[in-house]
C-alpha cells in the first residue's frame, strides 16, 4: 500500500505544473551560464587567477566543462532550495487546501505511512532536479567546452585537480548535495503538516534558509557556537570534495548534521500528522 | 725574459678579452641564435605556495624570434618570464650595456657574474644578473628583475644540447605575491576552523622544468603558433 499511495503521490507532483518550474527554470539558468562562460568565460578565468598573473602563466585548456558544472553547482546550489520546497512545502498542506486530505485518510494506510509516500516522492523529485542539474552542468557542459584540469578557488589558493580525477569528486559531490536538498524537502513537508495552504510552508521553509544563511556569515563570534549545527553551514560540504586532500572527517560530519536534521523533520512531520485534526 | 714578458703580456690581454663582460654576453648570444626553432617535451613540477598542482607533461615549442607556446593537455604553470624572454631580451644587443661583476663558483665551475642594464627607459627589465661560464659560454644562473613580475632566478643544467645553449634542466625560483580571497568569494565551507596565519608578504616557490626529445632546427610553421 505504501508504494502504490507513493506512486499516487508522485503522479500528484507530474500533475502539478508548479513542478515543471523548477526543471524548466533549471534548464534556463543553466543555459545562460554556458553562454555566458562560452562569450566571456576567459574573463571569470583572470578573475580566479588575477592574484598571480603577475608572475605566472596559466596554460591549457582552463575554461572546460569540468569548470563550468563546479560554477554551476556553486551558483545554484543557493537557488535549488526554493524549486524543491515550492514541491514539497505543498505536499500535505496543499491536501489540506484543496480538501483532499479527508478522503486521502479514508485509505487503509497509516498517517505515518501518507507522510513516507509522500516523502519518498518528495525524494524522487528531488532526484530528478539533480540527476538534471548533473547532465546539463557535467554532460552538457563537457560537450560544449571540452574536458580538462579543474581550477579550484578556495579561500587558501588554487587547487587544480587532474582530469583523470574529478568524476569520482562529481559523483560523491552531487550525492551530498541531494542529501542537502533533502534536508530542504523534509524541513518543508514538516512545515508543511502544520499549515493549510500551500504558500506558509514555502514561505517559512525559505525564511529559514535565508535567517540560517544570514547568521552563517556573519562573523560574529557569539554565532561561533551554533554555526556547526545550522544546516545552512553543511549544505556546501559538496565542495569539499574538491580539496586536496579530501576532508573526510568534516564531510562526514556534514552528513550525519544533515541526516540527522532530515530524521528530526520527518519526525516532526510525522507527529503534527499524526495528531493533527483533519477538519477539510 | 723578453719571451716571458711577452707571454705574460698577451695572456693578461686573453684574459682581459675574455672577461669583456660584453663579449662574454655576445658569445652566450650567438650561441643561442644557433636555434633556429625547437621542440621538447617538458616535465612541470610546480611548488608554489598557494597552489596545489600535480606534476605536467607538456610539449614546448619555440621558433626565431620571439615565438613560443607551450601545448599541455592538463594545466600547467609556468613562470611569466625567464622561458623564452632573456633570450628575446639579449637578442638586441644595442638595447642593453653589460658589467662585470667578478666571478663567483656554481658547483665546480668559475662563472663570471655580468650585470647586464637595459639602455631604453620604458622597458619591463630593470636589471638581469647573468653567471655565465666562460669557457663553455653558458648562462649557469639568471636573475631576471622587472618592474611588473618583481625578482626571478633561474638555474640552468646543460647536457647534449648545451652546444646550442639549451638546458636539460631550469629551475625556477619566483616571488609569489601573498593572495587572500574574501570568504564570500571562495564560499569556503570548513573556514570557521580557523588555521593559522602564515606570513604575509611575498613568498618564493619552485617550477622545475625537465626538458626531453629536443628536436633543433628541423622547421615549424609560423601556424603551430597562431592556433589555440
Amino acid at each position: 500500500m505504501l508504494w502504490k499511495n507513493t506512486y499516487n503521490e508522485f503522479v500528484k507532483i507530474l500533475a502539478k505544473p508548479r513542478s515543471y518550474i523548477g526543471l524548466a527554470a533549471l534548464t534556463l539558468l543553466i543555459l545562460i551560464i554556458l553562454f555566458a562562460m562560452k562569450a566571456d568565460g576567459r574573463m571569470y578565468i583572470s578573475f580566479v587567477t588575477a592574484s598571480f598573473e603577475q608572475t605566472l602563466s596559466f596554460n591549457g585548456n582552463i575554461l572546460n566543462g569540468n569548470l563550468i558544472a563546479f560554477i554551476v553547482l556553486q551558483m545554484l546550489i543557493v537557488h535549488i532550495p526554493l524549486l524543491v520546497a515550492l514541491v514539497t512545502g505543498d505536499l500535505l498542506s496543499g491536501e489540506a487546501a484543496m480538501g483532499t486530505l479527508r478522503m486521502l485518510l479514508t485509505k487503509p494506510i497509516s498517517r505515518s505511512q501518507v507522510v513516507y509516500s509522500k516523502l519518498i516522492a518528495a525524494a524522487v523529485y528531488t532526484l530528478i532536479l539533480v540527476v538534471w542539474m548533473g547532465f546539463l552542468a557535467l554532460i552538457v557542459g563537457r560537450w560544449v567546452f571540452g574536458t580538462g584540469d579543474l581550477i579550484v578557488l578556495n579561500s587558501d589558493g588554487l587547487v587544480i585537480l587532474n582530469y583523470a580525477d574529478i568524476l569520482w569528486r562529481y559523483g560523491l559531490a552531487f550525492l551530498v548535495a541531494y542529501l542537502a536538498l533533502m534536508t530542504i524537502a523534509t524541513l518543508s513537508i514538516a512545515f508543511s503538516a502544520f499549515a493549510d495552504n500551500s504558500i506558509g510552508p514555502i514561505v517559512s521553509t525559505m525564511a529559514v534558509i535565508i535567517l540560517f544563511t544570514i547568521i552563517g556569515s556573519l562573523d560574529v563570534s557569539v554565532f561561533d557556537y551554533i554555526k556547526p549545527w545550522l544546516f545552512t553551514t553543511h549544505m556546501a560540504s559538496w565542495r569539499s570534495f574538491f580539496n586536496d586532500p579530501v576532508p573526510w572527517k568534516a564531510i562526514w560530519e556534514s552528513v550525519w548534521i544533515l541526516l540527522a536534521h532530515n530524521v528530526v523533520f520527518v519526525s516532526l512531520a510525522i507527529f503534527q500528522f499524526k495528531r493533527k485534526d483533519i477538519t477539510s | 725574459m723578453k719571451f716571458f714578458f711577452l707571454f705574460t703580456v698577451l695572456f693578461s690581454a686573453w684574459l682581459n678579452y675574455a672577461q669583456d663582460p660584453n663579449e662574454l654576453v655576445q658569445s652566450v648570444r650567438l650561441k643561442l641564435e644557433k636555434v633556429k626553432d625547437y621542440t621538447s617535451d617538458v616535465h612541470i613540477k610546480a611548488l608554489v605556495p598557494m597552489i596545489k598542482i600535480d606534476e605536467v607533461d607538456a610539449k614546448v615549442l619555440y621558433k626565431q624570434p620571439n615565438q613560443m607556446k607551450v601545448e599541455s593537455k592538463g594545466i600547467a604553470i609556468l613562470p611569466k618570464q625567464g622561458l623564452g624572454e632573456l633570450n628575446q631580451f639579449l637578442s638586441n644587443e644595442k638595447a642593453y650595456t653589460c658589467a662585470l661583476n667578478g666571478s663567483k663558483m656554481i658547483g665546480d665551475v668559475k662563472t663570471a657574474v655580468v650585470s647586464v642594464l637595459p639602455l631604453t627607459e620604458n622597458s619591463d627589465v630593470i636589471l638581469v644578473k647573468l653567471w655565465i661560464d666562460p669557457v663553455k659560454d653558458l648562462i649557469l644562473k639568471s636573475q631576471i628583475t622587472s618592474k611588473t613580475n618583481g625578482t626571478l632566478d633561474v638555474n640552468y643544467y646543460y647536457g647534449s644540447q648545451a652546444k646550442y645553449g639549451l638546458p636539460y634542466k631550469m629551475v625556477f625560483t619566483i616571488d609569489v605575491k601573498k593572495f587572500k580571497l574574501p570568504k564570500s568569494v571562495a564560499a569556503d565551507l570548513h573556514q570557521h576552523k580557523k588555521k593559522p596565519k602564515t606570513n604575509e608578504g611575498s613568498q618564493t616557490g619552485t617550477i622545475i622544468l625537465q626538458f626531453t626529445n629536443y628536436k633543433v632546427n628541423q622547421g615549424i610553421s609560423d601556424a603551430v603558433f597562431k592556433s589555440n
